[in-house]
């Protein structure tokens, strides 16, 4: 069954679309990730224009995340001023990162700036995780009690000015950290159609040493938010929202993510983070493929209405 | 019991968003139900008719008159590519037979010119990346080409260059302003980068043979328009001719037109972004806490 995608402009089979979303939202259920960053390179491997797909992937972010933040609201597990400071921060990044990607896709260069960002931050990410988990693994077989919590000094983000206490977050520091950490990650939400919780989780947790249990529940607060000013702000400056894809992907999205939430509970922490480590790797490898690769063809079209 | 709640749980969300889309999909077949027949019979009566009587009068010239299967294409939820019928009667024909080869009918369709860009690769550094560009204006989104046998036998190559008839000859203007400084040799190739890739696209199409007379005067052609055609008047010129010589010509217009749902959602994403964005938001937090409901639902049991 076919239908004709409204603003992608071009006829679309419904169930790949949805399979597409439950495979994904399959994926994000099981290691309690967004997604972004797989339905976004699915969605452009499979023909739709880049900007397109990241318009469009940040109004299903949008879907995923609501239930997820709600839940940890009723958790108590949202630390609200933080969350505040963070949004802050996401929504200024996403007005630039709104205006960057139109800019971007004039010049031609859309493509090949989200090639960079997902090579450089999923190569990072990834090896990161790699290595953690199978440090991980190895030392639980060796029979190693291994903790979590890695002790730190971070003097310097104490001594700057305008201190909040963040109550939730048994914090008492300058709001400009979480500020310049939400700008970043609302910068890459809008280039690169993610929510950006694998950045926004690991700052938290390393830079701004925000409990663990707060953590989720205020990223998944400030993506719900961040990502919802996102999709206006593309429907409104590039036209790039499909609201037709996007009601595909959040309908298979919330249904798979049911089942991998199940399947999620099967497995170690330590093995899911190696499982996501190697999946992230292998999307980045497949973008640095792209912009290593002689293309089959040089030359490429693009036309004022269309994609990027 | 839990199981079985959880199983129902996840049924009502499945029909719930699922009814979303079916909705959809019921407004799009209305739409195309409500397209008017094709008017291809009485046209066909009326060609054969006047043939006979015309044949009396040897010293009268020829004309051409043509039409085609639907003047007004649905564009709907539900469009996958069509297919149209380019029909049309040559008064006054002269040759004996269908068979005899007599005259050429070169047909043109032409879709809603527009502006293109067409960038190049090259290497930097180890990366692949656009460099260089070239934009043209007034390129036809759509270009077909269906003739009785290749156009290179029935006319001049002169003669379809001055009509901008044939792929080497689409009218392609370099617009004004370019991004950068292009050598003739660039822009030649750029130019025939975007023959390439709109042929490549579906979008320009050549049928040599797609031509056929079905009577002594009456001839017909079909011509696909593929799913990414893009929206708007198409102009149809036939073109008759005998012996490299060009005896008359004729345009229909044809109009690709959005309908039913897909119009109304492609008029607000585009005539109010604001809104439309807010709906899609809308839409977004409704479907994840209609989710957020069930799963709640499921852990309460």
């Amino acid at each position: 069954m076919y239908f004709y995608l409204p603003v992608a402009e071009m006829s679309a089979n419904i169930f790949i679309f949805l399979a597409m979303g439950g495979a994904v939202g399959f994926l994000s259920g099981m290691f309690g990730v967004g997604g972004g960053f797989l339905m976004t390179p699915l969605l452009i491997f499979s023909g739709i224009a880049p900007a397109v797909a990241v318009g469009t992937e940040a109004a299903q972010i949008v879907a995923s995340s609501v239930s997820g933040a709600l839940a940890q609201w009723r958790r108590r597990n949202v630390d609200v001023a933080m969350g505040l400071v963070l949004l802050a921060g996401g929504v200024a990044g996403s007005v630039v990162g709104v205006q960057l990607v139109g800019s971007l896709r004039r010049l031609g260069l859309f493509d090949f700036f989200v090639g960079i960002c997902y090579v450089t931050f999923l190569g990072v990410i990834g090896t990161l995780m790699l290595i953690e988990s199978a440090n991980t693994i190895r030392k639980a077989r060796g029979g190693v009690v291994v903790s979590a919590r890695r002790p730190g000094q971070h003097s310097w983000i104490h001594g700057l000015p305008l201190k909040i206490r963040f109550h939730r977050s048994k914090l008492y520091i300058s709001a400009i950290p979480p500020f310049l950490i939400g700008l970043f990650v609302g910068l890459l939400a809008a280039i690169m159609g993610v929510g950006g919780g694998f950045i926004m989780v690991p700052a938290m947790i390393y830079l701004l040493r925000v409990p663990t249990n707060v953590v989720v529940g205020t990223s998944l607060f400030q993506i719900v938010f961040l990502t919802a000013a996102t999709t206006i702000l593309h429907a409104r400056q590039n036209q790039t929202v499909d609201v037709v894809l996007a009601l595909l992907l959040m309908v298979g999205g919330v249904i798979g993510a049911q089942f991998g939430a199940a399947a999620g509970e099967r497995l170690k922490g330590e093995q899911l983070r190696f499982l996501l480590a190697m999946l992230v790797l292998m999307v980045g490898l497949r973008f640095a493929w792209q912009l290593v690769a002689e293309p089959r063809d040089l030359y490429s079209l693009s036309s004022a209405a269309g994609g990027a | 019991m839990v199981e079985r709640e959880r199983t129902r749980a996840t049924i009502s969300l499945v029909a719930v968003l699922g009814l979303g889309l079916l909705l959809l999909s019921n407004s799009e077949s209305e739409a195309q139900r409500r397209k008017p027949p094709p008017p291809v019979a009485k046209e066909t009566a009326r060609g054969v008719g006047e043939d006979i009587k015309r044949k009396q009068e040897p010293g009268a010239s020829e004309a051409v008159q043509a039409d085609v299967s639907a003047r007004n294409v649905a564009v709907t939820s539900s469009f996958n590519g069509t297919e149209i019928v380019i029909f049309g009667a040559v008064d006054n024909s002269q040759q004996p037979s269908a068979e005899s080869g007599f005259y050429d009918v070169v047909i043109v369709v032409e879709g809603v010119p527009g502006r293109v860009t067409t960038r190049r690769k090259s290497n930097v550094a180890g990366l692949w990346l656009n460099t260089s560009s070239a934009t043209f204006d007034a390129v036809p989104s759509y270009y077909a080409i269906a003739s009785t046998r290749p156009i290179e036998e029935i006319a001049t190559d002169e003669f379809w260059s001055t009509h901008g008839i044939g792929f080497q000859h689409v009218r392609l203007t370099p617009a004004f302003g370019q991004a950068q400084a292009l050598s003739t040799e660039d822009l030649k190739q750029f130019r025939q980068a975007v023959i390439r890739l709109k042929q490549k696209e579906g979008l320009y199409v050549q049928d040599q043979y797609a031509v056929a007379f079905i009577g002594r005067s009456l001839f017909r052609a079909t011509i696909e328009l593929p799913a990414n055609v893009t929206v708007g008047p198409f102009t149809t010129r036939v073109l008759l001719f005998r012996d490299e010589k060009l005896l008359s010509q004729y345009s229909v217009r044809l109009t690709l037109e959005r309908e039913g749902l897909e119009r109304h959602l492609h008029a607000i994403a585009f005539g109010y972004p604001t809104l439309y964005g807010i709906g899609t938001v809308a839409l977004a937090v409704a479907a994840g806490l209609i989710a957020s409901a069930v799963f709640r639902k499921n852990g309460a049991h």
